[in-house]
């Protein structure tokens, strides 16, 4: 795969930006931290498509919160260009880098709240730095909490708050700017999993009604299938692959990729002679599952989600070349 | 000796320690602030890291805090009277109480805000926040029990210390103790004295853990 996979005129029509200018753009991007033998991210070259929803999925360590931590501001790449919606985030003067970063909203794995603010009081710093006015900032604020579904919960210190719900207060805060950009590292990685998915909705319809440029930072394959446009596989520093969401997890190209999928594998007793396959189904049709059936194939998970339906089959190994013939995509078997 | 005649007495040297203690607690409660802010935010790692003046901060801290008050007393005797233009009574026991006081003050302080969580600093960063906007919207509120829990510790060994301002005439409760007790024999005026000590040093912490656990949202 080339190295800036996600080009803008691979996207479906959904997903065209708006302006032919990307959202982000990492040019030969190198970052090793002071007294580290190996460079976090080296030599990475990626597009995020304005408009995107894109995932970066990678092992612990591969990179993914350095690539967060670059595009907010928190540190400089040591080689190579890092565009901001076109501008070279490396040469900005500190006003201008504050400037960008109070229209860039990170939303964090464990929340960072202000424990002795309330989730109002939350919600209004970012516009307190910015000098708004109390009365402005507030109502803002109070709007933004409804709009996360905390119209209630203005005033309550986050330790009153369970986890999802100060996410949500999170998210509210890296919004109150009205950022074109908003990152969110591992944001559901501290939450359990019907929470994880309420948040993904969340982040998912807030990209959507405000045309947002939304980058989700993620160890778990379910996060970039059920929230994500395009996807970067990310390892050792180093971009293994990036595409379309749908056609990368339809065909992996990587190993690193592979066994990211095969993470979500799920415990299932198998058969003699039975292997375990991964795939990508459009939908579970009747036909579809009638031809399942004639392989003799049983259906051990099933997972609904935009970009089709995941399912992982137990079937008889001489049958699973079979799949293929089905024109059904095997997965990481 | 009559309680008519203890009582004045006891008045009298309360008055004086809070004479004494007072100002010095709100004078060193100012510039410890400052230095402890400064020590965390110089430290390794800190938004103005710098190794150089963080060493030097933190050996005059060090230095400050391991000076017997009764020494720091006698040492800064000229200090004092440049400043009070006096080296004796309770005016001029201010000066030393303070200057104790203020490394102190900025060890704890420095504690206080290093139990910040760094993601909530960091997250005050990517907004764009600057260094002052961080020291004022986010270390120090985030903070505040913690500096709440250090004034009060520092008040108390203000109370502590202010016990050997009697050396150069600060006068005072410790002082009082040691007069009549002590040095007369007034039994009755050493443990009236104690009692009333401890009631201030008890009703100090017991209004600072209220003070600080009610600012406490977590
Ligand atoms: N502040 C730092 N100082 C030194 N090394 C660091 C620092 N932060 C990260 N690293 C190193 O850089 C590499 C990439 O780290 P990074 O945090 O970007 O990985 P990650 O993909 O986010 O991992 P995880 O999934 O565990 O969060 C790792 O080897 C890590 O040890
Ligand atoms: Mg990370």
């Amino acid at each position: 795969m080339s190295d800036i996979a996600l080009s803008p005129s691979t996207l479906p029509p959904s997903a065209l930006p708006t302006s032919a200018v990307p959202a982000l753009q990492f040019i030969d991007v190198r970052k090793t931290y002071p007294g580290q033998a190996q460079p976090a991210l080296r030599d990475l070259t990626l597009i995020v498509p304005r408009g995107s929803r894109t995932g970066i999925i990678g092992r612990s360590g591969a990179g993914k919160s350095t690539l967060v931590r670059l595009i907010s501001g928190l540190e400089t790449p040591d080689a190579g260009q890092l565009l901001i919606a076109g501008q070279d985030a490396g040469q900005l003067s500190s006003k201008a880098r504050r400037e960008r970063q109070s229209h860039t909203g990170l939303v964090f794995q464990h929340f960072n709240l202000l424990a002795q603010r309330t989730a109002l009081g939350n919600v209004t710093l970012p516009l307190e730095l910015l000098g708004v006015p109390r009365e402005r900032r507030e109502a803002r604020a109070r709007e933004l909490l409804a709009q996360v579904g905390l119209g209630d919960f203005a005033g309550r210190y986050p330790a009153q708050l369970s986890g999802g719900q100060k996410q949500r207060v999170g998210i509210a805060r890296a919004l109150a700017t009205d950022p074109d950009l908003l990152l969110a590292d591992e944001a559901t990685s501290a939450l359990d999993p019907e929470t994880s998915a309420g948040i993904l909705e969340l982040l998912t319809q807030l990209q959507r009604e405000r045309d947002l440029t939304l980058v989700i930072v993620t160890h778990q394959m379910e996060v970039v299938r059920a929230a994500t446009t395009h996807v970067a596989v990310l390892d050792a520093g180093q971009l293994v692959e990036s595409g379309e969401t749908r056609a990368l997890l339809g065909h992996p190209g990587h190993e690193v990729t592979r066994a990211l999928l095969d993470a979500h594998r799920p415990e299932v007793q198998l058969a003699p002679g039975e292997v375990l396959r991964h795939v990508n189904l459009k939908d579970l049709s009747s036909q579809t599952l009638a031809a399942l059936a004639g392989l003799g194939a049983r259906i051990v998970l099933a997972e609904a989600h935009p970009q089709g339906v995941d399912t992982w089959l137990a079937l008889p190994e001489a049958q699973a070349g079979l799949l293929a013939a089905l024109n059904l995509q095997a997965v990481g078997a | 000796m009559s309680w008519a005649e203890i009582w004045p007495l006891l008045w009298q040297a309360t008055l004086e320690t809070f004479q004494m203690v007072l100002p010095a607690a709100l004078i060193a409660e100012v510039l410890g602030l400052a230095l402890g802010v400064l020590l965390t935010l110089t430290r390794p790692g800190g938004l103005l890291a710098n190794r150089l003046v963080n060493r030097v901060l933190d050996a005059i801290v060090n230095i400050g805090r391991s000076l017997p008050f009764i020494i720091l007393l006698v040492l800064l005797i000229p200090f004092t009277r440049l400043i009070t233009g006096t080296s004796i009574g309770s005016t001029a026991a201010i000066v030393p109480l303070t200057i104790a006081a203020i490394p102190f003050v900025a060890r704890l302080v420095d504690g206080a805000l290093y139990g910040v969580p760094g993601g909530v600093i960091e997250a005050a960063r990517a907004m764009g926040a600057s260094t002052g906007q961080i020291v004022h919207k986010v270390l120090l509120p985030e903070a505040r029990p913690a500096l709440i829990q250090s004034f009060t510790v520092m008040l108390v060994n203000l109370i502590g210390y202010s016990a050997m301002a009697g050396a150069i005439g600060g006068g005072g409760l410790g002082d009082l103790a040691i007069r009549y007790g002590y040095q007369r024999f007034e039994t009755d005026v050493m443990i009236a004295t104690v009692i009333v000590l401890l009631l201030l040093v008890q009703g100090v912490q017991w209004l600072g853990d209220w003070a600080a656990s009610r600012a406490d949202h977590r």
